[in-house]
């Protein structure tokens, strides 16, 4: 059944990423995506789609990744939801050095393989509170 | 007139006065005279003065005439011998070239005279007398004497003019040497800066081929080969894409470095584990030389490790199958036990407590006009696709950053030897 699918917003500037992500991760038939590239309307496309989790790129015109984080943390309908940042500017060896983890956040370092997304979304959905 | 007598006698004391202040005028201008020595069976018996010796000696003639022995007390002690001999020569009817040699003047001043003799022979030809010509040189020889000692202050100012042009010569060579790091560091800093920056606008990109990829390959119907090489292609370029990205953040990062106190040996260890599939694909042995009381080392674990991994990356990858990989380490005195090629670890003052890391190949090595370039970013000996030139200067980077240095150099069996020299911390 659709409900029982995991429900991921994902939020880059880069269309074409969003796009190839949604499709990728739908294919696997365990998630809805919803694709953002504006930054600025992110939260209120959040609350609409009430998402298990949030992928979310780190550098973008405008609000940034830490900017919109902090805004989905101050909004008490998406302040449990997990996020997972995508980021360009860190290697994937520094984020695995790290347990994929820099400054207590998720991290992601690009380019990302569609395997690695999905162990980081299966390993991270049903923790929703534990951020 | 009675005034007369006395007028007269005023005028004969006039006269001769001036005539004695001109004869001591003339004197004074005499700076020559000679001498006539008569000779009986090949003695001197007796020797004649010539009135300009007073000039010369401050003694008259008549002094010489009545003191036979005046002319030798008068020469300085230690010329006696050189005159003594001339004497004997001209006796003996030796050729005797002129003599220069000191004499003690009347008035206690010393005097250098020039003593040149001719001998004067009768009928058989023997030997009845010698002239001698004594010419006073004093003022020559004391211009000679300045004019040495002129010589000997040239000598010593061009001795340390040469001083002073090696001493530029070898601070000139230094500000070259400066300049030439600065020049490397500023190019450094700007790849550094340009690397982030490319960083970021490249790894998007990748990551839309990469999903893209990721999209394809299940989607396309199995069973062509052909696509599927494709795929495989498109996926191991972005792989080494990423690599040369991942060569450039390394080379910019600046300033996350977590300095602790660490073990140099563990780091090895890790690092050897690491490379140890890629040790097994290359087939070739590694030796550890490790040594077990190596004193700490203050670094960056991670960046340390780091800096490993290229260099035995860079081994394996110039070694054949059956190559060997020696891995060193070892503490001491810096330049005394631990013998280095010093001239690339200026940072270290001799005998400072340091610790030495080696990674040596059993490689062709590198030609010698290309080892000044391998620390230069993008500058690779290996085939197309094999590196990205970004690994040394990695390292350099990092072990710059750490205080230490980095030599590279052809080993003497073959091959080459990387050595990284850090600061020892006290135990």
């Amino acid at each position: 059944m659709e409900t029982e699918k995991k429900r991921i917003l994902v939020v880059d500037d880069e269309p074409s990423i969003t796009r190839l992500l949604k499709l990728n991760l739908e294919q696997t038939n365990e998630y809805v995506v919803r694709a953002e590239n504006d930054s600025e309307t992110a939260v209120a496309a959040a609350e609409e789609f009430q998402p298990d989790l949030i992928l979310l790129d780190v550098m973008m015109p405008g609000l940034d990744g830490g900017e919109l984080a902090s805004r989905f943390e101050a909004n008490p309908k998406l302040k449990s939801v997990p996020i997972v940042f995508l980021t360009a500017a860190a290697t994937k060896s520094e984020v695995y050095a790290r347990g994929g983890k820099v400054g207590g956040l998720r991290f992601l370092a690009k380019p990302v393989e569609l395997s690695e997304v999905v162990a980081c979304l299966r390993q991270h959905l049903g923790q929703g509170t534990n951020r | 007139m009675s005034t007369e007598p006395a007028t007269r006698s005023k005028k004969h004391e006039q006269a001769s006065l001036e005539s004695e202040q001109r004869y001591k005028r003339l004197l004074a201008s005499v700076t020559d005279y000679v001498y006539a020595v008569t000779v009986e069976d090949g003695r001197a018996v007796s020797t004649f003065h010539g009135p300009g010796c007073e000039a010369v000696t401050g003694y008259t003639s008549d002094e010489f005439e009545h003191d036979q022995q005046l002319w030798y007390r008068m020469i300085r002690e230690e010329d006696r011998p050189a005159v003594l001999e001339q004497a004997e020569r001209i006796l003996k009817g030796q050729e005797t070239p002129p003599l220069e040699h000191r004499i003690i003047h009347k008035d206690g001043s010393v005097r250098w005279i020039r003593n040149t003799t001719v001998p004067r022979k009768d009928g058989q030809g023997q030997l009845v007398a010698y002239d001698g010509l004594v010419y006073d040189i004093t003022e020559r020889k004391q211009a000679e004497e300045r004019l040495k000692s002129a010589h000997a202050e040239l000598a010593a100012n061009q001795e340390a003019l040469k001083r002073t042009l090696e001493e530029l010569r070898t601070a000139n060579q230094e500000l070259k040497e400066t300049q030439l790091q600065l020049i490397q560091a500023a190019r450094l800093e700007s790849v550094g800066a340009l690397a982030a920056g490319v960083a970021h606008e490249v790894k998007n990109p990748l990551q839309t081929i990469l999903m893209g990829l990721d999209y394809l390959v299940p989607n396309f119907p199995a069973g062509n080969e052909n696509i599927a090489m494709v795929l495989s292609d498109m996926r191991e370029a972005v792989t080494r894409a990423n690599t040369i990205i991942r060569g450039l953040l390394q080379l910019s990062a600046q300033t996350d470095f977590e300095m602790k106190r660490e073990d140099l040996n563990a780091s090895v260890r890790r690092a050897l584990n690491l490379v140890k599939a890629q040790v097994i694909a290359s087939k070739v042995s590694v030796v550890r030389k490790l040594d077990a009381h190596l004193p700490p080392v203050k670094m960056d674990r991670g960046k340390i490790e780091q800096v490993f991994i290229n260099l035995l990356i860079n081994a394996l990858q110039a070694m054949s199958p059956g190559g060997v990989l020696t891995v060193t380490t070892r503490a001491g005195p810096f330049g005394e036990s631990l013998n280095v090629n010093e001239a690339a670890f200026r940072q270290f003052s001799r005998g400072e407590p340091v610790v030495l890391a080696e990674v040596q190949d059993t490689g062709t090595g590198i030609a010698a006009v290309n080892l000044p370039k391998v620390f230069d970013p993008f500058f690779t000996t290996k085939p197309v696709g094999v590196g990205t030139g970004l690994g040394l200067s990695v390292v350099k980077k990092i072990v710059e950053f750490h205080g230490g240095g980095v030599d590279i150099q052809n080993a003497a069996p073959g091959g080459v030897v990387v050595t990284l020299v850090l600061r020892a911390e006290p135990e």
